[in-house]
C-alpha cells in the first residue's frame, strides 16, 4: 500500500477533547488530490507497536499543499486518539495512506441532507467544499452535546450560511429524523456519520418511510475492540499467531511480518474479508460491511474489527 | 445467448410486488403491462396512496384500460398515447416525495422511456420494479447512423433509417434504453446470416 510521509505543521486545540492537525508533505509538495468524504490511515508507533487510525479529511478537496484530520481523545480505547493529542507535536512525523473514499456524494442527487453527531462532522466539511462547488441543494444537520462541545461551528457558519442547522442538546435540541425525511423531494440523499445510536436511528427511521437503500449512507468507523486472546492458523502462510486482547486480528498479522490487504481498518469497507476454513467456537463479527446473512453463516470474518472465543481458527490466508 | 456467459448490461425483470414500508406507490404501464397491474391488485395491496398510470397502445395484442376501470380502487388515469402518459408522469412526480415506490409494466421500449422520466427526477433504476410483458421485442440503437428502431423481434434486421443489416446484440444501454446493433456485413457485404425471430 503506498505511504505518504507527512509532517505536522500546525496543531489546534478546538474544544477540551478536539484536536485538529494540519499536515504537509515532508519534503513540501503537493499532497494528491481527493474526493469529498475521503480519509487516511495514520500509522503511529506506540512503544514498539504500529497502530493505524482512519481519520476524515477534512480541508477542501482543491487544497493540495495540506491535509486536515481532526481527532478527538477517546480515553477508553486503545490508544491511538490519546497518542495523537499527547504524543504528536508540531514538526512530528507520521505516515499515512493515499487518501480513500468510502463515503462519497452520490452525483445523481438532487437535494443531500448531511447529519453529523460530534466528532462525525468531519468527513462533511470536505462534503460541503464539493457541494458548494458544485453549487448543489443541500442541509447540514449538526448534533452534539452543549455549547463548548460544538467544535467548528464558526466555520460551518462560513461555509454552509442558512444552510447549517445546529442540534445542541443540552439545550433541549435533537434532531427529529421524522420530520427531516418526511416530504423531501425525489432525489434526495442522506447522509450521517457519528455515535452509534444515531446513526442507526436515522437508517431505521429512513426504512420505515420507503427511502431505498441506495438514497441512505452512513459512515462508522469502529475501533477495534478489546477482547480476549485468542490464537489463528494461517492456511497460506502456513502459521500460527497469537492476537493479544488488545490487538485486532489484522495487526497480529501485520505484527507477524504478513501484509494482508486493507483500507479503512474500521469495519466499513470489507477489503480485509479472509475466508473461515475451520472455526470450533464463536466467530464475534463487529463489522458493518458483512450481512447478517454472512455473519451467521461463518464462512468470512474482517479481521480489522472481528474476534473469535474459540480454541480453533483456520483462515485462508 | 451462451451457457454459463452472459452480458452484464442485459436488463433482467421480475415480476412487480407492493414495496413496503412506503409513503405512496406509482405504478406505470402500457398495453400488455396491464396484466401486471392486474396482478398487483391480486396480492394484498398497501394502505399508503396508491396512483396508476396507463396507456393503450397500438402496438399490443391486448389492451387493458376497460378491465382496469373496473379493478383498480383508486386513482387509475387513462392515457390516450404514451406520450401523454409520459407528459402526466413527468408532471406527477414534481409532486411526489421520497419514500415513494415506483413499478412499471409493458414493452422494453416503454418501460426504459418512462425510466428516463423517473430517473431524470432523480430515481434510480435500480430503485423501480420492472416486469416485462407481452413480447421479448427490442429497441435497438444503430451504431453507424444513431437512430433507434422500436419493436425488433428478429436477430438481423434492416435499420430503418439507414437500412443496413443490424446483429442485435445483448449489449444495452440504459441511458437510450437500447439493445445495441452493429452492421453484420460490414467484412463480407451481402454475407447475411439466416434471419429468426428471436424475440417474438
Amino acid at each position: 500500500m503506498s505511504i505518504l510521509n507527512v509532517r505536522v505543521a500546525e496543531i489546534e486545540q478546538v474544544t477540551d477533547v478536539v484536536k485538529h492537525f494540519t499536515l504537509v508533505e515532508e519534503n513540501g509538495r503537493p499532497l494528491p488530490r481527493f474526493s469529498g468524504g475521503s480519509h487516511v490511515v495514520v500509522s503511529m508507533n506506540i512503544n514498539g507497536r504500529i497502530h493505524r487510525n482512519p481519520y476524515s479529511l477534512m480541508g477542501s478537496p482543491e487544497n493540495t499543499d495540506s491535509y486536515h484530520i481532526s481527532v478527538r481523545r477517546q480515553e477508553k480505547s486503545r490508544g491511538g486518539s490519546v497518542f495523537m493529542h499527547d504524543g504528536v507535536k508540531v514538526g512530528s512525523e507520521l505516515q499515512i495512506t493515499y487518501p480513500v473514499n468510502l463515503f462519497s456524494l452520490s452525483k445523481l442527487g438532487k437535494k443531500h441532507i448531511l447529519v453529523a453527531g460530534g466528532i462525525g462532522i468531519t468527513p462533511f466539511m470536505s462534503q460541503i467544499a464539493d457541494l458548494n462547488r458544485l453549487g448543489d441543494d443541500y442541509e447540514m444537520h449538526y448534533a452534539f452535546r452543549s455549547a463548548e462541545h460544538g467544535a467548528f461551528v464558526e466555520q460551518l457558519k462560513q461555509m454552509c450560511g442558512d444552510r447549517l442547522h445546529l442540534h445542541i442538546e443540552s439545550e433541549g435540541q435533537r434532531i427529529n429524523f421524522q420530520n427531516l425525511l418526511s416530504n423531501q423531494p425525489l432525489g434526495t440523499h442522506i447522509y450521517v456519520c457519528g455515535p452509534e445510536p444515531m446513526v442507526n436511528a436515522l437508517l431505521l427511521t429512513a426504512k420505515d418511510l420507503g427511502w431505498p437503500k441506495t438514497h441512505v449512507h452512513s459512515e462508522q468507523f469502529l475501533a477495534p475492540p478489546i477482547g480476549e486472546s485468542f490464537m489463528v492458523q494461517l492456511a497460506k502462510s502456513n502459521m500460527e499467531i497469537e492476537v493479544p486482547g488488545d490487538m485486532s486480528m489484522l495487526e497480529a498479522m501485520e505484527e507477524a511480518g504478513l501484509e494482508p490487504d486493507f483500507l479503512c481498518r474500521g469495519g466499513a469497507c470489507g477489503r480485509c474479508e479472509v475466508e473461515v476454513l475451520e472455526c470450533d467456537g464463536a466467530l464475534m463479527h463487529n463489522d458493518h460491511y458483512l450481512s447478517d446473512a454472512e455473519k451467521a453463516s461463518g464462512n468470512k470474518i474482517m479481521p480489522c474489527v472481528s474476534r473469535a472465543r474459540c480454541q480453533k481458527l483456520l483462515l485462508n490466508i | 445467448m451462451q451457457r454459463g456467459y452472459w452480458i452484464r448490461s442485459k436488463p433482467l425483470y421480475d415480476s412487480l410486488v407492493w414495496q413496503t414500508p412506503a409513503v405512496a406507490h406509482l405504478v406505470i404501464a402500457g398495453g400488455e403491462g396491464g396484466i401486471a397491474v392486474l396482478k398487483l391488485f391480486q396480492q394484498m395491496y398497501p394502505k399508503d396512496p396508491i396512483q396508476v398510470l396507463y396507456t393503450d397502445l397500438a402496438t399490443a395484442n391486448k389492451n387493458y384500460s376497460d378491465i382496469l376501470q373496473q379493478i383498480v380502487p383508486e386513482e387509475l388515469e387513462l392515457c390516450d398515447s404514451e406520450e401523454s402518459l409520459l407528459n402526466n408522469l413527468e408532471q406527477r412526480l414534481k409532486d411526489c416525495t421520497m419514500g415513494t415506490h415506483f413499478y412499471v409494466a409493458g414493452s422494453e421500449a416503454f418501460m426504459w422511456h418512462v425510466l428516463q422520466k423517473t430517473r431524470a427526477a432523480g430515481v434510480q433504476d435500480v430503485d423501480v420494479q420492472k416486469e416485462l410483458c407481452g413480447t421479448l421485442a427490442r429497441p435497438v440503437y444503430c451504431v453507424h447512423c444513431k437512430t433507434i428502431t422500436r419493436d425488433v423481434h428478429h436477430n438481423v434486421f434492416p435499420c430503418s433509417n439507414c437500412g443496413r443489416h443490424l446483429f442485435v446484440r445483448d449489449h444495452f444501454s440504459r441511458r437510450l434504453g437500447a439493445y445495441m446493433g452493429v452492421m453484420v456485413d460490414a467484412e463480407e457485404p451481402g454475407n447475411i446470416p439466416q434471419i429468426e425471430e428471436v424475440y417474438p
